[in-house]
C-alpha cells in the first residue's frame, strides 16, 4: 500500500466549499491525491456562512490553521451562540448557546430540574439565565473555556463570525503552498466518457481541456457538475422550508461587537445580524410567495442599523438537497449539493461534512461503490438532521400575524419532527442521536425559547429537596452572573488578540 | 398532560436478579414510587438471572443506584473479569482475546487498528498483544448468583421495596383501554398496580398476555439449547473466561473464588441433543413495551450467553425505564421511543454475535450454515465497510465499542481489503513511538485475580 499513483482531484469553484475542500485535501492527503482547482474570477462567490458552528475550530484545527493569524485575517469575532428574536411570539427572545444549561453535570439535564421548580412554584429566572454561554453573550464578554469540567467556564464552547469572502484566499494560500494548481477559466462544458458515463474532463471558454479521476463539485447553486451535467435530481423541501430569496446588505457597526449572532423574526421569514471586526453582515432571508422583492429591500434597508455599505443584493434559492452527493466520479460539496437557510448557520458545517466524509471515504484507483453509498448515507443524515431542526424554528411559534407565519405555523411536519416535538411537550424528553450535529442543549434552547414548555418533568428530578435544589439553582445562577461579569469585553478581547490588519 | 396523573405504585414481577434490580432501581431513583415484588423463584431459562458472567456496565448500574464495591464484590463474593478468550472459533489462526477498552492508541489522528495492518500484518505482533491491560482495562464481576440476587433482595427491602411471594396465574386486563388491571395470584389475591414490570423470563407470564409479537432471531443465530452446570472453584482463577468453538456451538468455563460454572450452547438440529438441556429461543419482542406493561431481561430479549450481554441487557433496559418514566397515561408516543431504544440496541447485540458466527472459519455443518446465513441489512452494512477499508459505522444505542466488534473481527482474521489513506500521514516509527507506553502484552501484565482485586479496593480491602 502507499505505491499506487495519485489520484488526480479537480475541483469546480474557488469559493468557501472549493478552497476548503482544496486545503483539506493538500494538508491531509498529500501522498493520495493531487489538486486541481478551477475558478474564474468573472464569477463572484456567493460567501454564505459569515457566522459558523464550533464544528470549525477542529477543521482550522486539523490544517495546523493558528487561530489568531486566521481571526485577523477574516477580519472575526467570537460567537458564543445564535440570539432569536420574535421567533416564538413578537417581542420574544432567547439564544441558542453553544454551550449547555446548568453545570454539565449530574444525573438528568438541568431543564429537568427547571420545570420541577416551575411545576412546583418555586421562583425560577429564564433558562437562559443558568447558561454560562448565554451570560456571556448578553453581557458582551468572552474568554476561553476552562478545560476542567467541574468548572463553570468549562461548560460552553464558541464558533466565529467571519467574512467568508476573506476566508476562501486564505486558504487558498495554504492549499497553493501545499501544492494545488489553480486554474483561471471558465467552464464552458462538462465532457463525460462514452462508455462510463463518468466525467472525462472540463473544457473551458479558451479551449483548454481540464481532466482527471475526481470532480469535486463547489460550483455552487449552478451545481454544474453533479447537477447540470450528470442530472442528479434535487430533492425540493420548500413545503417545510418556504423561504428562497434573501437580501444582503452590509453596514458599519453602530451598537455593540456582540458574541453572537441574530436572527430576527420579520413578517415573511427572517433577518441575520452578523457582527464582523469592520462592519455588520445583515440580510433578510424571505419567502417570494409571502412578499415581493422590493418590499423585502426596503424593509431590510429599514431596518439595519448602521450606514449601508454596499448596495442591496439578492440571492435566489431553494432548499433543498441533490438526492445523492456522490455521483459516478463526482462529489458535491456545499450549495452545489444542497442547500439550507443559515438559521442555524450550517453552511460551512455541512461543507465540513462532506470534506471529512471525502477525505476518511478517498478512493485508491477504482471509486468503490461502497465508499460512494456511505458517504451519501452519511450526508444525507446531516442534511435530514438539520432540516428537522430549522422546520422546528418555524412550526414552533404562536404568531398568526401574517400570512407567512400563519403558514408555517400549521403546515404538517416531518413525522420524526411531529414526534421529537411531541415527547418534548410531554416531559421534556430530547430524541437523542449519536452524530447528530446540534446536541441536546441545542433542541431544549429553541423548544423552550419558542414555547413548547413541558407539561411535566422527569420524575427523577423529584429526588432533591425542593428547598435546597431551588438555593442551588439560585446559587448558579449568581455564579455564572459573576463568573461572566468578571470575564474580558469582547471587542477588547478581539482587538488584543486578533486585531485585523488595516485595510488594504 | 392527559390529566392521567403520575404513576404511583409499580409491581414488579419475578423473583431473580433482574427482577431485584429492577426494584431497587426504581426505588432508590425514584422514592415517590411504591414498589412491590410479587416474587417466585427464576425459571431456568431466564438466563439474565443465571449466567454468573458480566460486562462492565454492571459498575455504571450498582453507583447509580448507590452500591458499592464493598457490596458488590466484597459482600456479594464477586469475582472479577476483563474479556473473554476466544478459542478455535478460526481454524488455523491462535486464539484471541476480547478484552474491555482500547486496543493500542490513535496516533495523529489515525485509528490504531489501520496503523496495526500496516505495520504488523500479518508478520508482526498479533492485534490482540496490543489489548488493554489492568489498569486501562473494564471490569465486569463473576456473581456468585445467589448471593448478588439476596444482596439485591436486602438492598431493596432496605429501600422500601415490598415483597409479596406468589405465583401469577392470571392477569386481568381491564375494559376498552386493555391495560392491566391486576395481577391474579394462585392464592386468588389480586395485586393491582398503575405499571407492571414483567421479569418473569422468556415466558413473560404478564406481559404475552397484552400480545406475542416476536422478532425470531432463530434464522440468524442457529444455537438453540443452553446447559449449566456448577463446577470447582478455581483457587486463584484468571481474568479471562475461555469459549471455545465445538462441532455444533461453544462451551465454556468460567470460575471466581467462590464459584464455577461449566456449560454448552449448540444447535440441536446440528448434533446430539443433551438431557437437562434449556430450550432457547433467541430474539426479542417486537415491542416490549405496550400500554401499562414493560418486559425486562429476557421478557423481552432472550439471547444466548456468549459476550455475557444478558444482564447488561437487563440493566439498560431498567436504566432507560426509569429515565423515561411517563404518567398513568402511557401515551403511545413515548412507549414508541423507548420500544425505539430498546430494540435498536437488542438489535445490535444480534448484529454483534451473529458476526461472531459469519466470521468464524470452521467446516463442520453446523459452522458452515451458522456462518451462511444472511446477515440483517444492518450487519451487512458493518461487515461491508470494514472489509473495505476497517472502517466500522455507529450504529444508535450500541452495546459494544469500536475496539470490541475489532477484537472480534479481526480475531478471526476477517480483514479489510484496504487502509485508511489517512495512515499515510503516520510513518510506522511514529506509531512505535506511541505506543511504546502500552508495551506490555496482556498475556504478560495480566496480574492475578488477587492482585487486581487488592488494586482495584484501594484500601477496602475484603
Amino acid at each position: 500500500m502507499g505505491d499506487q499513483p495519485k489520484l488526480s482531484v479537480v475541483v469546480v469553484g474557488g469559493g468557501t466549499a472549493g478552497w476548503m475542500a482544496a486545503a483539506a485535501l493538500t494538508t491531509l492527503l498529500p501522498t493520495r491525491c493531487s489538486v486541481t482547482l478551477i475558478e474564474s474570477e468573472a464569477i463572484g462567490i456567493v460567501g454564505v456562512g459569515e457566522a459558523t458552528l464550533p464544528h470549525i475550530r477542529g477543521f482550522n484545527e486539523r490544517l495546523g490553521i493558528n487561530e489568531a493569524e486566521f481571526m485577523a485575517a477574516t477580519r472575526a469575532t467570537f460567537k458564543l451562540g445564535i440570539e432569536f428574536q420574535g421567533w416564538g411570539r413578537i417581542g420574544d427572545s432567547y439564544i441558542h448557546p453553544f454551550g449547555t444549561f446548568g453545570s454539565g453535570q449530574g444525573d438528568i439535564p438541568f431543564h429537568q430540574y427547571w420545570c420541577r421548580l416551575r411545576d412546583q412554584g418555586a421562583q425560577v429566572a429564564p433558562l437562559g439565565e443558568y447558561s454560562m454561554a448565554v451570560a456571556m453573550a448578553y453581557m458582551n464578554r468572552f474568554a476561553r473555556p476552562e478545560p476542567d469540567p467541574a468548572r463553570i467556564e468549562s461548560t460552553f464552547n464558541y464558533a466565529y463570525q467571519f467574512d467568508a469572502t476573506l476566508f476562501a484566499p486564505f486558504l487558498r494560500s495554504i492549499a497553493e503552498r501545499l501544492g494545488a494548481v489553480r486554474i483561471e477559466g471558465r467552464i464552458v462544458e462538462v465532457q463525460l466518457n462514452g462508455e462510463s458515463g463518468d466525467v472525462a474532463a472540463l473544457l473551458l471558454e479558451d479551449g483548454r481541456s481540464i481532466g482527471g479521476d475526481l470532480f469535486i463539485d463547489c460550483s455552487g447553486f449552478v451545481s454544474l457538475v453533479i447537477g447540470r451535467a450528470l442530472g442528479e435530481p434535487f430533492e425540493d423541501w420548500s413545503h417545510w422550508l418556504p423561504c428562497d430569496r434573501a437580501v444582503a446588505m452590509p453596514c458599519r457597526t453602530e451598537t455593540a461587537l456582540t458574541p453572537y449572532t441574530s436572527a430576527i423574526a420579520m413578517p415573511a421569514g427572517w433577518r441575520w445580524r452578523i457582527p464582523l471586526q469592520h462592519r455588520t453582515g445583515n440580510g433578510y432571508v424571505y419567502a417570494s410567495n409571502f412578499i415581493s422583492d422590493d418590499e423585502a429591500r426596503s424593509a431590510l434597508v429599514g431596518a439595519v442599523e448602521g450606514e449601508g455599505i454596499a448596495e442591496p443584493r439578492v440571492l435566489k434559492f431553494t432548499a433543498g438537497r441533490r438526492t445523492r452527493s456522490w455521483v459516478r466520479n463526482c462529489v458535491a460539496v456545499g450549495l452545489a449539493s444542497g442547500f439550507l437557510e443559515p438559521l442555524e448557520s450550517t453552511s460551512i458545517y455541512l461543507i465540513q461534512a462532506a470534506i471529512s466524509a471525502l477525505v476518511e471515504l478517498f478512493p485508491d484507483g477504482e471509486i468503490s461503490p461502497l465508499d460512494r453509498d456511505e458517504f451519501n448515507r452519511l450526508i444525507d443524515m446531516e442534511y435530514d438532521r438539520i432540516r428537522d431542526f430549522l422546520i422546528l424554528h418555524y412550526h414552533a411559534t404562536e404568531r398568526s400575524d401574517s400570512p407567512f407565519w400563519d403558514y408555517v405555523r400549521t403546515m404538517t411536519v416531518p413525522d420524526t419532527l411531529e414526534e421529537k416535538i411531541e415527547l418534548f411537550r410531554r416531559r421534556g424528553r430530547v430524541v437523542k442521536y449519536r452524530e447528530g450535529v446540534f446536541l441536546d442543549a441545542s433542541w431544549v434552547a429553541v423548544y423552550m425559547g419558542q414555547r413548547i414548555i413541558p407539561e411535566g418533568h422527569d420524575m427523577r428530578a423529584d429526588l432533591p429537596p425542593l428547598d435546597a435544589l431551588a438555593l442551588s439553582a439560585d446559587a448558579l445562577r449568581a455564579e455564572i452572573s459573576a463568573k461572566a461579569a468578571r470575564m474580558p469585553d469582547h471587542r477588547s478581547h478581539v482587538e488584543a488578540y486578533c486585531p485585523m490588519a488595516a485595510a488594504a | 398532560m392527559s390529566g392521567a396523573g403520575a404513576i404511583a405504585r409499580v409491581v414488579v414481577v419475578g423473583g431473580g436478579i433482574t427482577a431485584w434490580s429492577a426494584a431497587a432501581a426504581l426505588k432508590r431513583r425514584i422514592p415517590i414510587l411504591d414498589v412491590q415484588v410479587v416474587s417466585s423463584p427464576p425459571p431456568p431459562d431466564a438466563l439474565a438471572d443465571r449466567m454468573i458472567n458480566t460486562l462492565p456496565s454492571i459498575g455504571d448500574f450498582h453507583s447509580d443506584i448507590g452500591l458499592s464495591d464493598e457490596d458488590t464484590i466484597v459482600r456479594a463474593r464477586s469475582g472479577l473479569r476483563i474479556g473473554t478468550t476466544f478459542k478455535a472459533w478460526a481454524e488455523n489462526l491462535p486464539d484471541y482475546i476480547h478484552a474491555y477498552g482500547n486496543y493500542g492508541v490513535p496516533v495523529g489522528g489515525v485509528a490504531f487498528h489501520q496503523l496495526w495492518l500496516r505495520d504488523h500484518y500479518p508478520h508482526g505482533r498479533p492485534f490482540d498483544s496490543f489489548a488493554p491491560a489492568p489498569p486501562q482495562v473494564g471490569y465486569g464481576l463473576r456473581l456468585t448468583t445467589e448471593l448478588y440476587q439476596q444482596l439485591m433482595r436486602d438492598y431493596s427491602h432496605h429501600l422500601g421495596v415490598v415483597e409479596r411471594p406468589g405465583e401469577v396465574v392470571d392477569a386481568n386486563l381491564g375494559g376498552a383501554d386493555g391495560f392491566v388491571e391486576a395481577l391474579l395470584l394462585a392464592d386468588g389475591t389480586q395485586i393491582g398496580a398503575d405499571l407492571f414490570v414483567d421479569c418473569t423470563g422468556p415466558a413473560a407470564l404478564v406481559r404475552s398476555r397484552l400480545g406475542d409479537g416476536f422478532d425470531d432471531w432463530s434464522r440468524l443465530l442457529l444455537c438453540d439449547r443452553v446447559v449449566i452446570e456448577a463446577d470447582q472453584p478455581d483457587a486463584d482463577p484468571p481474568l479471562l473466561d475461555e469459549v471455545a468453538a465445538t462441532s455444533a456451538g461453544w462451551i465454556w468455563r468460567s470460575s471466581s473464588p467462590s464459584v464455577a460454572v461449566k456449560g454448552s450452547v449448540f444447535s440441536s438440529a446440528h448434533g446430539a441433543d443433551s438431557d437437562g438441556a434449556i430450550p432457547l429461543r433467541q430474539g426479542r419482542r417486537s415491542e416490549p413495551w405496550v400500554r401499562n406493561c414493560v418486559a425486562i431481561g429476557d421478557a423481552a430479549v432472550t439471547v444466548e450467553p456468549l459476550e455475557w450481554t444478558n444482564l447488561h441487557l437487563a440493566h439498560s433496559q431498567i436504566d432507560r425505564l426509569v429515565s423515561m418514566m411517563p404518567d398513568a397515561g402511557f401515551a403511545p408516543v413515548e412507549l414508541a421511543e423507548y420500544n425505539r431504544q430498546c430494540n435498536a440496541e437488542a438489535d445490535r447485540v444480534r448484529d454483534f454475535l451473529c458476526m461472531h458466527y459469519v466470521t468464524a472459519q470452521r467446516t463442520e455443518p453446523f459452522w458452515k450454515d451458522a456462518s451462511a446465513v444472511e446477515p440483517p441489512s444492518s450487519l451487512a452494512h458493518t461487515l461491508s465497510l470494514f472489509a473495505e477499508r476497517g472502517r466500522l459505522p455507529y450504529y444508535e444505542e450500541e452495546t459494544f465499542a469500536r475496539d470490541s466488534w475489532l477484537a472480534v473481527l479481526l480475531g478471526q482474521g476477517f480483514l479489510p481489503r484496504r487502509i485508511d489513506p489517512l495512515a499515510d500521514s503516520v510513518t510506522p516509527q511514529e506509531a512505535e513511538r506511541a505506543l511504546s507506553s502500552r508495551r506490555q502484552p496482556l498475556a504478560q501484565a495480566q496480574p492475578s485475580y488477587r492482585g487486581t482485586f487488592l488494586q482495584m479496593g484501594q484500601g477496602q480491602q475484603p
